[in-house]
């Protein structure tokens, strides 16, 4: 920290911090055109210069991007400095005189006529005062750079390339929101939006936090969601070997620092949705393949997500970036899911150090954990339709039964398989673990398509925070977030911006999971859209409709019953006595604490077992309490009655109904 | 065998050298006798008698100049058969007193050594004349000795800015350390003032030395990476410096393992696409990463983050042509040549040679390197010759187009970095323009006050908005709408750009108006209130008259485009002002000094 003095008042202040900076913080303000926190200073304007007096001598420097470096006096009113911005702004003023922002400026320093005729006089009230904002913003906030400055001196001016339209421009508004003066407009937004002002009130109070709070929230701008992994082994929760453990001490490798440091070098968003607020970046150039039909080649790899480094790494006992990087170039070649290709290997690897599967049944392949070699091999033979890959490709649910037809499997080891098969529904579990969080459990086993987290992710506010301690608690957040998420696929939303960046002040609110400040900006962003108002109620009631539907249909097609809601016991508790041992002091404790379980001369074994019925059955009051709140019948079907609250018994739902 | 050497850098080829170098292939094609090798050499500095022929015979040497197709044929003769030369045609021997022995008298040169003596296309020729010799020794000195001896030189640079060129060099190696990262070394060969080309004289007529230059800084400050910025307005100098980087290539000076010294270096040349102020450091890099040459804050410096965000040394042509001869010759002799001391401490004066480009109303001009120290007097009068025509002189603009206009009263000021800028001025890299009495000081503000408007990337208000009101002021000025206060308008826009402007070029930018404006300031008084320009330029403020002189010759009349001359053959001739459009012709044409001016 370095003491300083800006017009006499003491700060201290971190090294580099800007003397604007810090003079906000003393409620100091120096004028300026050109700078906004969101873009890096540019220094253009020059109506933020400042004296400073650093003991030598003094200096005139531009307040927006003077890093202090050492103790100095700064005076933002000296004689001196008041009679530059005057001569600035009458020079401002001179060419543009009906520009308000230059105008109020010019009042506050006196300057009324300037003493010279300008030759390029723009008597417009939104010309272009050159500041660059616009042009800074498109390429630092968006990473464009569809506008720029062509022309030196006198005919500098903000265009596009070779001052044609550039259809590149998706008109994601960014300039003409930070435009000082209104010389850029949105004159034909394709969206037609009813209140386009209350559309940018709120964009751009996102854009902004995103700007300024993703690099320490998330770093989603440079890693996009590489950055969860190193979360995610630090609480615990990062799968590891088929779910057995949720940290390695090797998770490093994958930690999101390794590949940016290394390996994403392009920084450039994914482009996934041109003009994103958030624009996730995280594209790998240049890589070298070094397997399959395309080994040798360099291309450009779209990832990794961070499902995909805990599914294609750590999940499968792998902690080699490359691998990592590798399959995921393939998977996304093949069309292959990363996650289920992650989870279903994981499974068989599982299964094969356990003996059900062996060299002859896979086809001479050791599908230990950590084998990357076999990893590819049986991607490649996927995406050709050959040998073992082949009945891996079907996923888990489908490879449970072929094991179990066509291998001599004992009782126990079909259990086995059903206990550490991680689907539900058939679909393949997405990459975190839940065995510490039954709303979690709830979270996957109770999501309408099957085991993925995008209707719920509650393991920090249930694990980690103790915020829904209650069955009646859990389920009114299992009701509550699947709705509220299932509310982005109905608009066409990214669920990122809503709840991975948060407002600065989000933790001081009342619901801070549900990031308050965000869901009144899409409620506004709804009506703002629409002209039609809603409240944050019927937001949840847009879904609630959908939601319900859904379940009909799937109860009608056999399915969408309590007994499809059920989960393998690997996501609810440890299934081996390895997983047990591995965290005995945290289960020894709950089976003391929760259930006043005596596991005194008790061996692992029977704790295991103990504990594995209470779990489960506190899994069954958890489906009857969402059950309850969702308004849904004892074995998981929506009600009538509830579909006529919600104005969603049309015959055909009714039809369906009448025979729960 | 005799040696026939003709210059051809862009002076001589402007001067038509090419066309000469034909003839002279021609003749001695034809001539059976005629036992000659041509070589082709770069610019020793005389352009003012370019095209330039030297004929070596016999230990001897005679430069010929201002040869043209009958001289370059008389000379091939002569010398076929005789080995005395033609001595009223030469202008440089040493066993001949010639007019222009005076040129060379007060000069020494360091930087611009084998300029115009050695076949710049030719690395052997180099190496002959003692070349990367200076880098065989640092090779085995460590990094802390080299720069340690540069510092001790006092060397600053010739860029203009006059830093020291071993504390940026440390500095670089500091940061280079505290970051982690290789340094990156780049040399700034975007010379754009108008009326300079030393840089391109060097890189035109001894490019090796500047490469040299650059591996002992690289390998001084431990960078593998290096890039030259030229602009593309010199495509011989852009030809000659890529052809270099090649042979020094195939000769093991660039690459992996230079000299088998296990140091890696290479050199990547980027072309300027021709702004003036991308010779601005930060804008050079700017430019040099693919984007708009605009400049940005130097509050955090190039030695931290500089190209690529790495720490960058940025030196200009003529510092790194110095520095082989000052690790060959040391510090210590190159301390000693120029003004103030600079053992202690490398701001205590200034060092070594200063290469001019000395052109305007002279009689000699041409590329010229002096010790620092010398006086303007020295330079104009002793090397340049005076003013011609019976002129007198006027003032002398130094430092390019943002450099100051000095008087006759600061003649005998020391042309040193520090002295020139308390005088108003610069040394800027290296221009010199001398102006005799036809010169109007308005005028001459106006045209470098509109060359910097034009060059100003614009991306600051003070530098973009002030030169255009200068610029705006200047013309009013001259065209006789001057106001009453029009010149403390104009000071107080030159002082708002000098503190509140982004980069020296918006900083110095007001050098031109302020130093005519002190020096020259009955001048603007005549412009605006007599609405008088004594010098005869501003053309609204003038009028013509024919004078006693006339001895009606009529010639003024013949050649009046706009007939507003008359007058009876021998009788004095008369111009109607109202007719008169101020083109000077009868001015020009008239032989007996009989119009007047006013």
């Amino acid at each position: 920290m370095i003491d300083i003095k800006i017009d006499g008042k003491k700060i201290s202040v971190k090294e580099e911090t800007t003397i604007m900076d810090a003079a906000k913080e003393l409620n100091i303000d120096i004028p300026s055109l050109c700078h906004r926190p969101t873009v890096e200073a540019y220094g253009a304007c020059r109506l933020c210069v400042v004296d400073v007096n650093d003991g030598r001598k003094i200096r005139m420097v531009t307040s927006c991007n003077y890093p202090i470096r050492k103790s100095i006096e700064v005076n933002t009113q000296s004689e001196r400095v008041r009679k530059t911005r005057g001569m600035l702004l009458e020079m401002m003023l001179s060419r543009w005189p009906n520009v308000d922002v230059i105008k109020e400026y010019a009042k506050e320093y006196r300057i009324t006529k300037p003493r010279f005729i300008h030759p390029l006089v723009d008597y417009s009230s939104n010309a272009c005062i050159l500041c660059g904002l616009c042009v800074n913003a498109c390429s630092e906030i968006m990473w464009e750079d569809i506008i720029g400055f062509a022309g030196r001196g006198e005919s500098r001016r903000v265009v596009m390339p070779f001052e044609k339209h550039y259809d590149a421009c998706v008109g994601c508004s960014t300039c003409a929101n930070i435009c000082p003066t209104g010389a850029i407009k949105m004159i034909d937004d394709p969206n037609q939006p009813v209140d386009p002002k209350r559309i940018i009130k709120y964009g751009s109070k996102i854009a902004d936090e995103m700007v300024l709070l993703d690099e320490e929230q998330c770093d989603m701008r440079s890693v996009g969601t590489a950055h969860l992994a190193q979360i995610m082994n630090d609480y615990d929760l990062f799968p590891t070997c088929n779910y057995k453990f949720g940290s390695h001490k090797d998770a490093g490798r994958l930690h999101s620092d390794v590949f940016k440091q290394k390996y994403i070098t392009q920084g450039l968003p994914d482009g996934c949705w041109l003009g994103c607020s958030m624009s996730c970046a995280k594209a790998v150039e240049g890589y070298e393949l070094k397997t399959g039909p395309y080994k040798d080649d360099k291309v450009l790899i779209d990832g990794p997500e961070y499902e995909t480094i805990a599914g294609c790494g750590a999940n499968m006992g792998i902690f080699n970036p490359e691998f990592v990087l590798e399959t995921n170039f393939y998977c996304d070649t093949y069309g292959i899911d990363t996650i289920s290709f992650g989870t279903g290997m994981a499974f068989a690897m599982e299964c094969y150090e356990n003996g059900i599967l062996n060299k002859e049944r896979t086809g001479g392949m050791e599908l230990n954990f950590g084998n990357e070699e076999v990893g590819l091999k049986v991607l490649h033979q996927m995406g050709r339709g050959e040998g073992f890959g082949v009945i891996i490709g079907q996923g888990i649910r489908r490879m449970k039964q072929i094991f179990a037809e066509k291998f001599d499997l004992t009782k126990e080891q079909i259990q086995f398989m059903q206990d550490i098969g991680m689907e539900a529904k058939g679909l393949e579990y997405s990459e975190y673990v839940t065995k510490e969080s039954l709303a979690m459990q709830g979270g996957y086993g109770l999501a309408l398509k099957g085991a993925q987290h995008d209707e719920a992710w509650l393991i920090f506010m249930d694990m980690v925070n103790n915020q829904i301690p209650t069955f009646e608690d859990k389920a009114e957040a299992l009701h509550y977030f699947p709705m509220f998420r299932t509310w982005f696929g109905l608009m066409g939303l990214c669920k990122l911006p809503w709840n991975d960046v948060e407002p600065a002040d989000n933790a001081e609110t009342d619901e801070p999971a549900k990031v308050p400040g965000h869901v009144e900006g899409y409620v506004n962003f709804f009506s703002a859209m629409t002209g039609k108002e809603i409240d944050k109620h019927e937001l949840i009631l847009q879904s609630e409709r959908v939601y319900n539907f859904q379940r009909v249909f799937n109860y009608r097609l056999g399915f969408g019953t309590r007994k499809h809601d059920r989960i393998p016991y690997r996501s609810a508790g440890p299934v081996t006595i390895e997983e047990y041992e591995s965290r005995a002091e945290r289960y020894d404790k709950q089976l003391v604490e929760k259930w006043s379980y005596d596991i005194k001369g008790k061996t692992s074994v029977e704790k295991r077992d103990y504990l594995r019925k209470m779990r489960e059955a506190d899994y069954h009051k958890l489906c009857d309490a969402v059950y309850k709140r969702r308004g849904w019948d004892n074995n998981g079907v929506p009600t009538i009655q509830k579909m006529k609250e919600l104005k969603m018994d049309l015959p055909s739902v009714a039809e369906v109904l009448k025979k729960t | 065998m005799k040696i026939i050497k003709i210059g051809l850098a862009s002076c001589g080829l402007a001067a038509g050298a090419g066309k000469i170098k034909q003839i002279i292939e021609k003749k001695i094609d034809d001539d059976i006798n005629a036992d000659f090798e041509i070589r082709e050499t770069g610019c020793i500095g005389m352009c003012y008698n370019e095209p330039l022929v030297e004929v070596l015979q016999n230990d001897k040497s005679w430069i010929y100049g201002n040869v043209d197709e009958e001289k370059a044929k008389a000379i091939i003769e002569h010398h076929t058969k005789k080995d005395t030369p033609i001595k009223e045609w030469v202008v440089k021997a040493r066993d001949i007193q010639t007019d222009d022995n005076t040129y060379f008298e007060k000069q020494l040169k360091i930087a611009s050594r084998n300029c115009g003596i050695i076949d710049p296309a030719d690395i052997e020729d180099y190496i002959n004349s003692g070349g990367y010799e200076s880098l065989k020794k640092t090779l085995k000195m460590d990094s802390e000795s080299i720069i340690k001896e540069i510092i001790k030189s006092g060397i600053r640079g010739r860029g203009g800015g006059g830093f020291p060129t071993g504390i940026k060099w440390e500095s670089a190696v500091k940061a280079a350390k505290k970051k982690d990262e290789k340094p990156i070394i780049v040399c700034n060969a975007d010379e754009g003032d108008p009326g300079a080309f030393m840089d391109r004289n060097l890189m035109e007529s001894d490019p090796h030395s500047i490469i040299e230059g650059m591996i002992i800084g690289a390998y001084a400050i431990g960078s593998n990476e290096g890039y030259i910025y030229i602009r593309k307005e010199y495509p011989l100098a852009l030809e000659r410096v890529e052809n270099t980087v090649e042979q020094a290539r195939k000769n093991g000076f660039l690459g992996k393992n230079i000299l088998n010294s296990e140091f890696d270096f290479d050199i990547s040349i980027h072309r300027g696409a021709g702004a003036f102020v991308c010779g601005e450091s930060t804008a050079l890099m700017t430019s040099m990463m693919g984007r708009a040459g605009e400049p940005r804050a130097k509050y955090i410096h190039n030695v931290e983050s500089g190209f690529k965000n790495k720490p960058t040394v940025l030196n200009n042509v003529e510092t790194f042509a110095n520095i082989p001869v000052i690790l060959e010759k040391g510090a210590k002799w190159f301390a000693g040549i120029g003004s103030g001391n600079v053992t202690e401490n490398p701001w205590g004066g200034s060092s070594g040679t200063k290469v001019f480009s000395l052109v305007g109303n002279l009689k000699r001009t041409g590329l010229i390197e002096v010790p620092m120290g010398i006086t303007l007097r020295e330079i104009i009068f002793d090397i340049g010759g005076g003013i011609p025509n019976g002129r007198k002189f006027k003032a002398v603009q130094t430092g390019g187009p943002s450099g100051g206009c000095l008087p006759e009263s600061h003649l005998d000021l020391t042309v040193d970095f520090d002295t020139l800028s308390k005088a108003g001025s610069m040394m800027g890299s290296g221009g010199m323009i001398v102006m005799d009495d036809k010169t109007c000081m308005v005028d001459v503000a106006k045209y470098f006050i509109s060359f910097l408007k034009d060059e100003s990337c614009g991306k600051c208000t003070p530098c973009r908005e002030g030169l255009i009101a200068l610029d705006e002021i200047l013309t009013r000025i001259t065209r006789g709408k001057g106001k009453e206060d029009d010149i403390e308008l104009m000071k107080n826009i030159c002082e708002t750009m000098k503190i509140a402007s982004l980069c020296e070029l918006g900083k110095s930018a007001p050098n031109p108006v302020l130093s005519t404006i002190e020096y020259f300031h009955n001048e603007y008084e005549a412009h605006i209130k007599d609405k008088k320009c004594s010098a005869g330029v501003c053309k609204p403020l003038i009028t013509y008259s024919v004078n006693d002189n006339c001895t009606g010759c009529t010639i003024c009349a013949g050649n009046c485009p706009v007939d507003s001359i008359s007058g009876k053959v021998k009788e004095k001739h008369f111009i109607d002002t109202n007719k008169c459009i101020k083109c000077n012709v009868c001015y020009e044409v008239c032989k007996f000094d009989a119009i007047t001016v006013k």
